[in-house]
Order: structure tokens, then C-alpha cells, then sequence
């Protein structure tokens, strides 16, 4: 089991090194991958934006409970756009994109390759990798990085909005505290993270998609495996990049 | 040529190809056939590089498939063009850049010079005038043939044909019949031909090869064939009322 997981492992990032080596030179795909972009957002703009603004609703619903307690309502905003900014927003906004964009993705890659359309770009001089992947794959980290902080600003609304109607908080003492709580790091913070995900996100679904050998049912395991795997690694990842990025701020 | 020597190739546990050994002549319409599951598709997909023998010698022409690179393996597919099972067709492409695809990645070649030759193949398959159509407006028949016009565009010198009359109708199936028999004898093409279709093997192949769980059964003839003894061509002449 360990041993199998570690060759996966192995095999993944042997992959991603494949694909951003064949990346090195897509500059003239530019506007493949941008449409590839647009063609993401446009299929998750709306979810997102959706899911931020009630991801920053909920945070609010959230530490008004908690800061009542210690009369501190006044800090409500910084505590809300802190915790949204540098931690569940980018996160609960890529488990969302990963379900949304990477079972897609998956699917799409994994139909190609068992209705042999990957073998036949083979057969007729290209190279799959370079031809289908790599566009795919940037159109994915650019526009989930683009998703994420789009999805990351509207939990600030949706936060501001939930404090103003719910909270009773006026606006003005929402945001006077930010800027106390809220740092440039943070927002470092949370950009990296969004970068990390759409990594994490593009790799996992094209690999997934990419390897799928059968049929139907095959297909389908390769979709599920991308999402399980894609929310686990994001978990993972969010670790690491937290324990990294805190590391920095120490030093 | 194409020569197999002791070639190889499992999937796990499974042994698909089990030291094949085999020769297709230059020039010649050789017809594969076996029952499901005894290695025909992959002996095709070893042929073009899309698998790699486990272990024996596969010679193309002049090249060592073997033992090249998938960057080497450039060179094979220009000259060796397969027609897979499925339509295989690009979802995103109309069936003019379906056609054109090979033709601008193997060769440098001008627009005039690609929408002709475009033309040209969809001709040979009966399917002119239908280049602004996309994939999915058209029939499975339909899909198979402009499958067979993008491959036969790069005017390969070995055709490798994966159950190509498979789900089409008789007039099609005698069209892409007459086709392989068309370019063999026009252009000097080698043609391997995957199929289960006795009846096509008959009326086209020069030569047929069976093969049963991974190993070279027999060979010979059509007329060769048909005298033959053995259980499973019989049970394959009964299928299509030959004697």
C-alpha cells in the first residue's frame, strides 16, 4: 500500500515535470490556453462568486457568536477577513473548483483517451502532452487562481454584508480594525495559497484524466479518484503552505 | 516490411503477445484475424510505438521500433498510418482540420496544397463536400470513414487498419473494402488489417494470418484458408457460409 502510493506519487510528479517542460515552450498556444481561461471561468464564475460571498457570510455568523462573548464586536471584520483571507476561503473555494473544473477536466482527458483520440494525436505527429495537456493545464491555474481571488473578495462582502444585517455592526467599525489584523503577509498569504491550489487542482485532474486505460467505467474511477485525491492533496497542501509561510513570518 | 521477432507484451499478469513471430510482406493486403482478447489490436499498437514489446525485436521498414524514442518514433508514423477502432475524431475540430491535422504536423505543407489533399481523401472515402461539418453531426459510419481519410491524407506506405468495416453498413463496408484493394494497388501500400470479418479477409487479402492467445496459429492464402482444417478458421467459414 505505501510502496504503491509512493510509486503514484512518483509517477505524478514525474508527469508534472513532463508537463512543465513541455509548458516552457507553449507561449505560441498563448491564446489556446486563454481560451482555454475563459472557458473555466465562465463555467465557475458564478459558483464561485456564489460560495465566497456564503463562505464570508457563515465566517461572520460565525465569530459574531464568539467575539460577543468578549465584547470585542468591533473585531469582527479583522477576525472574519483574516481567518477568510489567509485560510478557509482559498481553501473551501478550491474544493469547490476541484469539483467543479477538475471533474470536467478529468472526464474530458480521461473520454479522450479511451475513445483513442490521445493515440491518434500520436499517430499523427504531435504530441499529446504538449497539443491537449499543457493548455489545458495552464487555462486551469489561471483561472482558478483567477477564481479564488475573485471568490476571496466576495467573502469580504458577504462578511461585510452578514455583520451590517446580522451583527448590527455598522460598516465603517467592520472595517476600521482590518487593517490591524489583516497585513500585507496575509494577503501574501492567501494569494499563495491560491497559486498553490490551482496547482495542486491542474495537476491531479489532467494526470487523472490523462491515465485513465479502459473504458466507461474507467472513466467514471479515474473522475472519482481526481476528486478524492485533488481535496486530499488541497488538505495537504494548505498544511504545508501554512507551516511554510508561518516559518517565514518567524524568521 | 514488418517483422516481428519473439515479441512479447503483457498487461500485468497477462500475456497478450507471446514471442510472435511474423513477417508482412512489402506491397501486400495482409488480413489478422483471432478471436477477441488474442492480441491483434496490440500487435498493431506495437507497430506504431503506442506500446512497447516487453521484450523480442520489431522491425519497421528499416527502423528498430524496439529500441527508438517516442521522439524517433516521428520518423515510423509518417510512413506507417493506422485507422483505429473508434472514430477516434477530435471533438473540437470540423472534418476539414480532422483531415488536415497530420498533414500540417508531419509535413510543411502549403494551405492550397493541405485543402487538396483534404479533398482528395474525403473523395476517396465517398464523403465530399462535408468539411464544415463537425464531429458530432455525423454518423458512426460516417466518423469511421473521415477517420480513414485523415489517415490515408499523409499517403502513409504501410496502412494499419483496426477493424475498420466494424459497425458499418454493406455499402460501406464494400467501399472501404475497395479502398484498401484501391490503394494497395495504386500507390504499392501495405496494408494490416485487423478484423474479425472472414468475408472481407477473403475477398481483399492477399495473405491472412490467424493468431490464438498470443501465438501465430497459421497462415497462408485466401484459397489457402479455405482448405484449411483447423477448428477455429472453420468455425470462422461457417460464420460467413463458405465451404
Amino acid at each position: 500500500m505505501i510502496v504503491r502510493s509512493l510509486n503514484g506519487l512518483g509517477d505524478l510528479l514525474m508527469y508534472l515535470g513532463t508537463v512543465l517542460r513541455s509548458a516552457l515552450g507553449s507561449w505560441r498556444r498563448r491564446e489556446e490556453i486563454f481560451d482555454k481561461s475563459l472557458l473555466v471561468i465562465q463555467q465557475s464564475l458564478a459558483t464561485t462568486v456564489f460560495a465566497g460571498f456564503f463562505v464570508g457570510a457563515i465566517m461572520t455568523l460565525q465569530f459574531t457568536l464568539q467575539v460577543q462573548m468578549f465584547s470585542a464586536l468591533s473585531y469582527l471584520g479583522a477576525l472574519v477577513t483574516s481567518a477568510t483571507v489567509r485560510e478557509v476561503g482559498p481553501l473551501l473555494i478550491a474544493f469547490l473548483l476541484s469539483g467543479k473544473i477538475g471533474a470536467f477536466t478529468s472526464a474530458e482527458l480521461g473520454t479522450m483517451k479511451v475513445s483513442e483520440q490521445i493515440d491518434a494525436i500520436r499517430c499523427l505527429g504531435s504530441d499529446p502532452i504538449r497539443e491537449v495537456i499543457v493548455p489545458r493545464f495552464l487555462g486551469i491555474i489561471i483561472a482558478s487562481f483567477f477564481l479564488l481571488s475573485f471568490g476571496l473578495l466576495f467573502s469580504f462582502f458577504g462578511g461585510l454584508l452578514m455583520a451590517t444585517t446580522f451583527s448590527g455592526l455598522p460598516w465603517e467599525q467592520y472595517l476600521s480594525q482590518i487593517p490591524r489584523v489583516v497585513s500585507g503577509f496575509s494577503i501574501l498569504s492567501g494569494v499563495v495559497k491560491c497559486f498553490v491550489f490551482s496547482l495542486v487542482i491542474a495537476t491531479i485532474c489532467t494526470y487523472r484524466g490523462y491515465t485513465v486505460f479502459g473504458g466507461a467505467k474507467e472513466v467514471g474511477d479515474g473522475v472519482v479518484q481526481a476528486a478524492t485525491q485533488t481535496m486530499i492533496a488541497l488538505v495537504v497542501a494548505d498544511w504545508f503552505t501554512t507551516f511554510i509561510l508561518e516559518g517565514l513570518i518567524n524568521v | 516490411m514488418i517483422a516481428f521477432k519473439k515479441v512479447t507484451k503483457s498487461f500485468g499478469a497477462r500475456t497478450i503477445l507471446n514471442e510472435l513471430d511474423l513477417e508482412i510482406p512489402q506491397g501486400k493486403i495482409v488480413f489478422i484475424l483471432g478471436m477477441s482478447g488474442t492480441g491483434k489490436s496490440v500487435l498493431l499498437k506495437n507497430i506504431v510505438g503506442l506500446l512497447k514489446p516487453d521484450s523480442g525485436e520489431l522491425y519497421v521498414d528499416r527502423f528498430p521500433v524496439h529500441q527508438m524514442s517516442e521522439h524517433e518514433m516521428m520518423d515510423v508514423r509518417k510512413i506507417c498510418g493506422m485507422v483505429f477502432q473508434q472514430p477516434a475524431l477530435f471533438d473540437n475540430l470540423n472534418v476539414f482540420e480532422n483531415v488536415a491535422y497530420g498533414l500540417r504536423r508531419h509535413f510543411e505543407l502549403s494551405e492550397e496544397e493541405v485543402s487538396r489533399r483534404v479533398e482528395e481523401s474525403l473523395g476517396h472515402v465517398g464523403l465530399k463536400g462535408i468539411e464544415a461539418k463537425q464531429s458530432h453531426e455525423l454518423s458512426y459510419g460516417m466518423k469511421k470513414r473521415v477517420s480513414l481519410a485523415r489517415t490515408i491524407a499523409l499517403k502513409p506506405k504501410i496502412l494499419l487498419f483496426d477493424e475498420p468495416t466494424t459497425g458499418l453498413d454493406p455499402i460501406s463496408t464494400s467501399r472501404v473494402n475497395q479502398l484498401i484493394l484501391d490503394l494497395s494497388n495504386q500507390l504499392g501500400t501495405t496494408s494490416l488489417v485487423v478484423s474479425h470479418d472472414m468475408e472481407s479477409a477473403l475477398k481483399v487479402a492477399d495473405h491472412i494470418v490467424v493468431l490464438d492467445k498470443g501465438h501465430l496459429l497459421t497462415q497462408g492464402t485466401p484459397a489457402e484458408m479455405q482448405e484449411s482444417t483447423i477448428p477455429l478458421i472453420q468455425d470462422f467459414l461457417a460464420e460467413v457460409g463458405a465451404p
